[in-house]
């Protein structure tokens, strides 16, 4: 199954993108991504005057999990959920907006932006990111189904494949047996949902 | 459910190493670190304890290539095998597209492989997710362990029924660190053909 967090296509994107740069613009923050709650960094701005960042996907990585975590502590205590998500430290500070159910924001600041500013421009964007959303832009890409079928026959999996320095140095099973496939009996349809496909 | 990302066109994978403590989850990570080329990895990232045990999570992003114009990326993660840590382990499980099951070949972590495999069930359940129906291999870790059990009974005790696919492995020695990851991601990718 495939899950799209966000509309990220057409009219909607381009009105999402309008609504990060403006996010980025007014507020004086250094970074702002969209992510999906599963830490996939989904779309990223970064101000001009900003340093680079660091790892994308390490930073989305964290804020999803610390999202999950803040959740599952609300839990704990009989909470829905805790209202707000921030961080703050001497040189730089995060704040964290939900958008819809699925995808969350993330403003990247400096400290010398007022945080009830950060806070009030995250909130704004989300709401025309959400409007974005909305919009009628038809049916979204075909995604390449059966390019990924004969891509995981192989070539795809290139990387994979054992390089022969790890294979002859230090060999574990004089049968030569280790990192053998124990393939079992064919798995009946290994992830297919039940009742087919 | 992998996530599709049409602006980037990207789609993404979650993979979890899931095992016991100490059977080399970690391990894995950090040897296919060291030998994937760099185009193709980003940061390593671990959340550990002072004494280099899993607190949350270890991470690691892979991008294997595009097909059809999409790159196709996978999030690998580890996650703490101590038991006390279940809802970190919980946590890491949402949203994952396939699993490594790193067992542990030793006598005395038979019953503990056995026990995580039963968590692992457990905890997807809470997602609603059956084990039978997500992408998933075993890797028998440190099989140069002088008293390491046999393949066989290992397989009798966490696949009864002969389906899943076993790879031996000493991951210290990054023997067989490659090959179950080649295992789930062929998986993973056919099941998401599978559902066009």
């Amino acid at each position: 199954m495939v899950n799209a967090p966000l509309k990220l296509y057409g009219g909607a994107l381009q009105a999402t993108e309008q609504a990060l740069t403006a996010l980025l613009g007014k507020s004086r923050a250094r970074y702002v991504l969209v992510i999906d709650r599963r830490g996939f960094v989904l779309l990223h701005q970064r101000a001009p005057w900003a340093p680079p960042p660091p790892s994308l996907d390490a930073l989305a990585s964290l804020v999803a999990s610390n999202y999950s975590a803040t959740a599952a502590l609300a839990k704990l205590f009989g909470e829905t959920r805790f209202q707000e998500l921030m961080q703050q430290g001497a040189q730089v500070g995060t704040y964290l907006e939900e958008i819809g159910s699925q995808a969350l924001l993330v403003t990247v600041f400096d400290p010398r932006t007022p945080l009830g500013r950060i806070k009030h421009l995250s909130k704004g964007a989300v709401t025309e990111i959400l409007a974005a959303q909305r919009l009628e832009d038809g049916a979204p890409p075909e995604l390449p189904f059966s390019a990924l079928l004969s891509a995981a026959q192989g070539p795809l999996l290139e990387a994979f494949e054992t390089p022969l320095s790890a294979e002859r140095s230090n060999p574990l099973s004089p049968t030569g047996a280790l990192s053998a496939d124990h393939t079992g009996p064919e798995r009946s349809k290994p992830g297919l949902p039940k009742g087919g496909a | 459910m992998s996530t599709v990302n049409f602006a980037a066109r990207e789609i993404n994978f979650k993979i979890v190493y899931y095992g016991p403590g100490m059977s080399g989850k970690t391990t894995n990570l950090k040897r296919l670190y060291d030998h994937l080329p760099e185009e193709r990895k980003g940061e390593l990232v671990s959340l550990a304890t002072e004494e280099e045990r899993t607190l949350f999570f270890d991470f690691m992003p892979l991008e294997l290539g595009s097909v059809g114009g999409f790159k196709t990326r996978f999030h690998l993660y580890t996650v703490p095998g101590q038991v006390f840590y279940n809802a970190a382990r919980k946590l890491i499980l949402r949203g994952v597209d396939g699993v490594v099951l790193v067992a542990d070949s030793a006598p005395s972590r038979l019953r503990a492989n056995a026990e995580a495999l039963r968590n692992l069930r457990e905890n997807l359940a809470e997602y609603s997710v059956q084990l039978s129906d997500l992408p998933l291999v075993v890797q028998l870790n440190k099989r140069d362990l002088p008293d390491a059990l046999p393949p066989e009974m290992l397989r009798e005790v966490l696949d009864p029924e002969g389906v899943l696919p076993f790879f031996e492995a000493s991951a210290l020695h990054f023997q067989g660190v490659l090959e179950p990851l080649r295992g789930v991601s062929k998986l993973v990718l056919e099941k998401l053909a599978q559902t066009a």
